[in-house]
């Protein structure tokens, strides 16, 4: 392995795909208006079919969806025929990227792909099962190969000629920023000079949704009747995350390979960590989640002062938002400027990790904050929340959180360059 | 359903799994691998015709299959033996 220099890693390219809007000025225009598209969820296979017993019983599952795709005509119609939802959402997303950063100047064999995500299909999966039930024989033979989450790096391999290496990862909600740590150590590590790492879009069925509603994590359907106020982390009144479809696609790069026309790095990242909490469950640990700010801070060789902005993880789940505060406080964090990107954009789950860090990047662009809409009663008042309005602000180091059940937590900073 | 029907039928869903053969004009000689289609689309015609024509018989006995000509002969055959 060379030695490497972490302040050598740079975010030279991004694609960004979500119910807000598609492609990055769309989706940061909507941001710092915080305008969000939640409404009770119309994608088939969201909603479970009610029976006449259940009548009474069903639950709306509220959430944001991608309301039109565009698909760039450079993408294979007959490629996209057989692609999931998912996976069209990733080729579009990643067409973007590609183009941003200026690949087809880039020997395809020292680029690598890392698809973060795992059971990423499961609506259109349930979709195809029920569609086949009773008639097994009929089965579309796609469905062999198109099942498995490794079709996204297929698709994406095959569309984008990447011959270095792809592979999927999954570290639940944290898997988007776990894909970008992941072609983070690709690049150091010289296996490729360039690496794409992508939030996968997670497809929920009614199942999942059910799933994750029995298990507490998801919002209840109190607010059906106005699905604009369901999302709201960190606030009083939260009770659940609330999903929001998305992919994010970053492109990851030493400073040796940056000599192609046009590409400019949005930011350098500094530093970066992941830490296991040894529990299988959904709960956080405010002990994990400080460790990994901790060694941020530290391979940053930074002090918690010099931050000055923090993307959270930020669901709107009742223990983990708490926790997470306590977090950055026990960090000497608090000063620093926060915002839940969550509540405009919903949790996309699989993708949440690497879309934050695109908003997190396209701030910085910006020189302004996107506001946190809903947040009408922060459970603590103090912090130095973004909250009604934008807020003018240049970020010069910031820090983005990723945390997954199963005890995952991540950090990365980043920093203008 | 006549053996030209069946024939009709395969091209429209050759037509749905490659969509720039929509302009070409199919004669029964044509094989499905020399028109383009992969194993993985050549099985997709295959059985998205025979889902159209609800017809369930073991994929084997049509693996020998030459071409469009012959793949509609063998299915006719088949449904009209059903």
């Amino acid at each position: 392995m060379k030695n490497y220099n972490p302040d050598e890693i740079f975010i030279t390219g991004l694609g960004v795909t979500s119910a807000i809007g598609q492609g990055k000025a769309a989706f940061v225009s909507a941001l710092l208006q915080g305008q969000h598209a939640f409404a009770v969820m119309q994608r088939p296979g969201r909603q479970s079919p009610v029976s006449s017993s259940e009548a009474g019983e069903a639950t709306a599952f509220l959430g944001a969806e991608i309301l039109s795709l565009a698909i760039p005509e450079s993408l294979d119609q007959k490629v996209l025929r057989t692609a999931s939802f998912s996976g069209q959402v990733a080729l579009v997303t990643l067409d973007e990227a590609w183009n941003d950063a200026n690949l087809d100047e880039v020997d395809p064999n020292r680029i690598g792909l890392v698809v973060g995500g795992s059971n990423v299909q499961q609506r259109e999966l349930i979709q195809t099962q029920e569609a086949y039930q009773g008639r097994l024989h009929f089965l579309r033979p796609i469905y062999g190969m198109s099942f498995m989450d490794s079709d996204l790096c297929g698709l994406c391999t095959a569309s984008f000629g990447i011959q270095g290496f792809a592979y999927t990862l999954g570290a639940a909600s944290a898997s988007g920023q776990i894909a970008i740590l992941q072609a983070i150590q690709a690049v150091q590590s010289d296996q490729v000079d360039i690496c794409i790492a992508m939030g996968a879009l997670t497809d929920l069925s009614y199942w999942e949704c059910q799933g994750f509603r029995s298990l507490g994590a998801m919002g209840s359907d109190r607010y059906s009747k106005e699905p604009a106020l369901a999302c709201r982390p960190f606030d009083r009144d939260r009770d659940g995350f609330i999903y929001g479809e998305s992919c994010g696609v970053v492109v990851i790069e030493g400073s040796n390979s940056r000599t192609r026309k046009g590409v400019k790095p949005y930011a350098r990242i500094s530093a970066w960590a992941m830490g296991m909490d040894r529990n299988r469950n959904p709960n956080p640990s405010l002990e994990g989640e400080v460790r990994v700010i901790k060694k941020a801070l530290e391979q940053a060789k930074l002090s918690a002062k010099e931050i000055d902005y923090i993307n959270p993880h930020g669901t709107g789940s009742l223990i983990g938002d708490e926790t997470e505060l306590q977090a950055l406080q026990h960090c000497d964090l608090s000063h620093a400027y926060l915002n839940a990107t969550k509540s405009i954009t919903g949790h996309g789950l699989s993708s949440a990790g690497t879309v934050e860090v695109i908003a997190t990047l396209l701030q910085m662009q910006e020189g302004r904050l996107h506001p946190t809409r809903n947040l009408e009663n922060p459970i603590e008042p103090s912090y130095n929340w973004v909250q009604r309005q934008s807020v003018p602000h240049a970020i010069e180091r910031a820090i983005n959180l990723s945390m997954g059940f199963g005890g995952v937590n991540s950090a990365i900073c980043l920093q203008q360059y | 359903m006549d053996k030209e029907e069946i024939f009709q039928m395969i091209t429209r869903h050759i037509c749905e799994v490659i969509p720039e053969l929509k302009d070409h004009h199919f004669q029964s000689g044509d094989s499905l691998k020399n028109l383009g289609a992969n194993s993985i689309d050549r099985s997709e015609i295959v059985i998205m015709t025979l889902e159209s024509l609800s017809l369930k018989i073991p994929l084997i006995e049509i693996a020998g299959v030459e071409n469009m000509g012959e793949l509609a002969s063998i299915l006719h055959e088949k449904l009209q033996s059903r």
